[in-house]
């Protein structure tokens, strides 16, 4: 038991020690100052916190007694101090000895180091490591690991005891949205110096924070006419929204809600349909080139020469953003067929790589067919929409158009879901034979998967590209799709709400994050690992995915009870069961 | 009228002959065995009849018209459903969903009608769910059809599946072992219930069994296989008695092992 306690605090404290390695290898203590220490500690009591308890339901927590809790808990603080000390102590004897580490690690400077010890910088460089440093922080954390343990006990002790219903408090997530909001409008407000520097940034973030709640509320509102109300209020929130963001803040919006688009597009393919798309920009990329052809034809050396030799002018659009709208949809749709074709008998991985490939190879068209798309020099100065003469270029404008394109293409595929054609998707996706078999033409269904989805990603390209006005093959590289796949999983497979969620946390929150920059990537691969492992299902999972991931997510009613065979066969038999019999 | 009629059929993997030249005529309102020890070919032979897979020889004539070389969506269009050896329901869908997804072709909506709510559309999805729960409550589910496929318990499932075959309306059901893992009791009220779709329905029935009792209570007519050629066929006392049946089930060399019926 003592060492099985043990093991389980030296491998939380070896995890913890990676991830403090990591917060300082960014230059984390640098921005905290020369409070780093006690800071990092607290963190840590929560990240220990959180590994002690282990298991999210409430009987993992009501598992742990206390004595293994703080042997671990200890364990695990002075493991990750320990080592943690030794490295800060390594990196600053370097340091001391004026060894130059920033072309390998950047933020290793004197400034970081010194924040770790609370001490001046200029320490570092005269005195070398403060005494007693060591020590310090490895106490520092140890107490982290103990206090961590101490929140276990503390959370199980709260769990145990039951308390009072509140009546009220179910309401607080459905207001929320709306308190937020109202957040978000008076940070907005004139003579408002809240925040600073930052508020604009603040601002961004409450504002995804008042959609991201907003979605959540909306699951967790009854159904029926309270759920019909609340919605028609959030919608009307959401609507205001584009009114009261800054240009900046409307901009990262309008490209959060164009990859909604895109999402509910893939979640198609993906979520609904089990087909792995990982070459979905091209559908996109069809979508804004082809826009692009009818709204700047001037660009296009092709084009314009056919044009020209036809009589026709070619200086101006061909036609208006919304006549584009069908062509464009239909062009990637075609496209989504023409790829549906030669993959119908691939499943899985082979899936994954061709699907791969054919993304490539429409980036690659885009780039070497200079005569068409004029190659890496882009199609430039495309036409805004125009709506009453007046231009709805604008971000603001874009953020409504995203905003209005998402609700359609939420409510489309909300619709298909539930339909024939829905059915027929997860049943192929669960079991592709067995779903021919009971009726399911797997060519055509396949093939509606990928057009569906394809027409989506190409009304999201359309509106990209009157957004950028300019577009190059670069614009549409691998990681679009990545972006788009990565998405979907992480708002939850087969969910719409969720595929909204994700692209709030995948394109949204970088934008807030601008501060961590250049480690940016590095965080999100961090929580996306952390994500698949805590909850693969996605943050806002589908119903029907919680099922297939989690196999006791509903009590299985009726499995001791006797199946209805069993009943039925205790009935007496009947005249037609006699005659069988016979 | 025969519902189905093999004629030579022959199915071979590799150097393996898995079916040889079988034939087999089931007629209308009929309800039919296909018997025969482990590896006999029993549900190759059904693979090859549902559209799973292309027989290399012979024909199969379903309803007066050949089936081979369609696609199992387009044979379970013309009437012909069936239930496997090992449930493969759809699992993380409720037992209703299924049995609407078995319904998926005699239903006619689109895509285009789903996302309007046509009034065809909807008029349809409210009458295919209402022959779905009359299904479920055919088979004995009645009230289960909103669990989970994968929830229900071991003998509902096999209900499930025979529910999910009836959504498409077949002329004939093939059922691969109904009874496999089932307790008595529960095996006589799958018996029952089958005896129920060929007299209430009218459905020929065709059945891959190991349970002798199943098939010897229930059949009219018995095929036998082994090593993927027939080498019996008639009413179940006669196949009983047949001394080539025998041996194919306990080994050459074992002699009048049976009692008399």
């Amino acid at each position: 038991m003592l060492t099985r306690s043990i093991q389980r605090g030296l491998r939380i404290g070896a995890i913890s020690f990676g991830i403090l390695t990591y917060l300082i290898l960014v230059g984390l203590p640098t921005r905290i100052g020369d409070a780093a220490m006690p800071v990092l500690a607290v963190a840590m009591a929560l990240l220990f916190w959180i590994s002690l308890r282990g298991g999210v339901s409430k009987q993992d927590v009501s598992a742990r007694a206390p004595a293994p809790l703080f042997t671990a808990g200890t364990m695990a603080g002075l493991f990750a101090g320990a080592l943690t000390a030794t490295l800060i102590a390594f990196f600053t004897g370097l340091l001391a000895d004026g060894v130059r580490l920033q072309p390998i690690f950047d933020k290793i400077v004197p400034q970081n180091m010194a924040a770790l010890y609370g001490v001046m910088p200029g320490v570092i460089a005269t005195e070398g490591i403060p005494a007693l440093g060591w020590l310090r922080q490895t106490l520092f954390l140890t107490a982290s690991g103990i206090v961590g343990a101490l929140l276990v006990l503390i959370e199980r002790s709260i769990r145990q005891r039951s308390f009072p219903r509140i009546p009220w408090l179910r309401w607080v997530p459905l207001i929320l949205p709306f308190v937020l909001l109202a957040f978000v409008i008076w940070l907005g407000m004139p003579g408002v110096t809240f925040g600073g520097n930052n508020r604009g940034t603040i601002r961004l973030l409450a504002t995804m924070v008042t959609i991201g709640s907003g979605i959540f509320a909306l699951r967790a509102a009854r159904p029926g006419a309270e759920q019909r109300v609340f919605g028609l209020l959030f919608f009307l929130a959401i609507a205001y929204l584009p009114f009261t963001l800054d240009q900046f803040q409307n901009s990262v919006m309008g490209i959060v809600f164009i990859f909604v688009m895109i999402g509910l597009g893939l979640n198609i393919v993906v979520g609904f349909a089990g087909l792995l798309d990982l070459g979905y920009v091209a559908f996109f990329a069809i979508g804004a080139y082809v826009y692009a052809f009818l709204a700047a034809p001037f660009s296009s050396p092709w084009v314009t020469a056919q044009l020209q030799s036809l009589g026709l002018p070619y200086n101006q659009p061909l036609v208006s953003y919304w006549m584009a709208i069908p062509i464009t949809m239909v062009a990637a749709g075609i496209g989504g067929v023409l790829l549906g074709i030669p993959v119908l008998r691939l499943r899985g991985d082979y899936l994954a790589i061709v699907t791969l490939g054919f993304g490539e190879i429409i980036r690659l068209f885009m780039l070497n067919l200079s005569d068409l798309t004029n190659g890496p020099r882009g199609l430039l100065n495309i036409a805004p929409p125009y709506l009453f003469g007046i231009n709805f270029g604008s971000p603001r404008e874009i953020f409504i158009l995203a905003l209005i394109g998402a609700g359609i293409v939420a409510f489309a595929a909300y619709r298909l879901d539930g339909s024939r054609l829905g059915r027929a998707w997860i049943a192929m996706r669960e079991d592709e034979d067995v779903a021919q078999a009971t009726g399911v033409n797997l060519v055509r269904t396949k093939l509606l998967a990928f057009a569906i989805g394809a027409l989506f990603a190409g009304l999201a390209g359309q509106l990209y590209a009157a957004r950028q006005v300019n577009i190059f093959p670069e614009n549409f590289s691998l990681f679009v799709s990545i972006d788009a796949l990565s998405l979907v999983i992480v708002g939850g497979m087969g969910s719409i709400p969720g595929v909204v969620i994700g692209a709030l946390a995948l394109k949204g929150l970088p934008e807030v994050l601008r501060g961590v920059d250049e480690y940016r990537i590095v965080t999100f691969a961090a929580l996306l690992v952390l994500m698949m492992i805590v909850r693969p299902e996605g943050l806002v999972p589908s119903t029907r995915r919680r099922r297939e991931l989690h196999e006791d997510a509903e009590p299985i009613a009726g499995v001791d009870a006797p199946s209805a065979l069993e009943q039925l066969a205790t009935a007496e038999p009947t005249a037609t069961q006699k005659a069988g019999r016979q | 009228m025969a519902m189905i009629e093999a004629r030579q059929v022959t199915k071979v993997f590799g150097g393996l002959v898995a079916v040889n030249s079988v034939d087999l005529v089931v007629e209308e309102r009929m309800i039919a065995s296909l018997i025969g020890p482990n590896g006999a070919g029993k549900t190759t032979f059904f693979n090859c009849l549902t559209g799973l897979y292309r027989p290399e020889g012979g024909d199969i004539v379903f309803d007066g018209q050949s089936i081979v070389g369609l696609r199992p969506d387009q044979i379970i269009a013309r009437g012909m459903a069936r239930t496997y050896q090992n449930i493969r329901l759809f699992g993380s869908m409720t037992a209703i969903e299924n049995v609407l997804v078995g319904q998926h072709v005699r239903l006619r909506s689109t895509p285009l009608g789903a996302i309007f709510q046509t009034p065809a559309t909807r008029r349809e999805e409210k009458k295919a769910e209402q022959k779905a729960r009359e299904l479920l409550a055919f088979v004995g589910l009645a009230g289960k059809g909103d669990m989970i496929a994968k929830n229900l318990p071991y003998g509902d499932q096999r209900l499930l599946e025979v529910a999910r075959a009836l959504g498409s309306d077949p002329k004939l059901l093939l059922l691969d072992e109904p009874a496999a893992g089932m307790n008595p009791r529960e095996t006589d009220a799958m018996l029952h219930l089958i005896n129920r779709l060929r007299d209430e329905l009218g459905i020929t029935i065709l059945l891959i069994e190991h349970d002798m009792k199943v098939v010897m209570s229930i059949s009219d007519r018995v095929t036998v296989l082994d090593y993927g050629k027939k080498i019996a066929e008639g009413r179940p006392e006669q196949v009983r008695t047949d001394p080539s049946v025998i041996e194919a089930y306990l080994g050459a060399g074992v002699i009048d092992v049976h009692a008399p019926a």
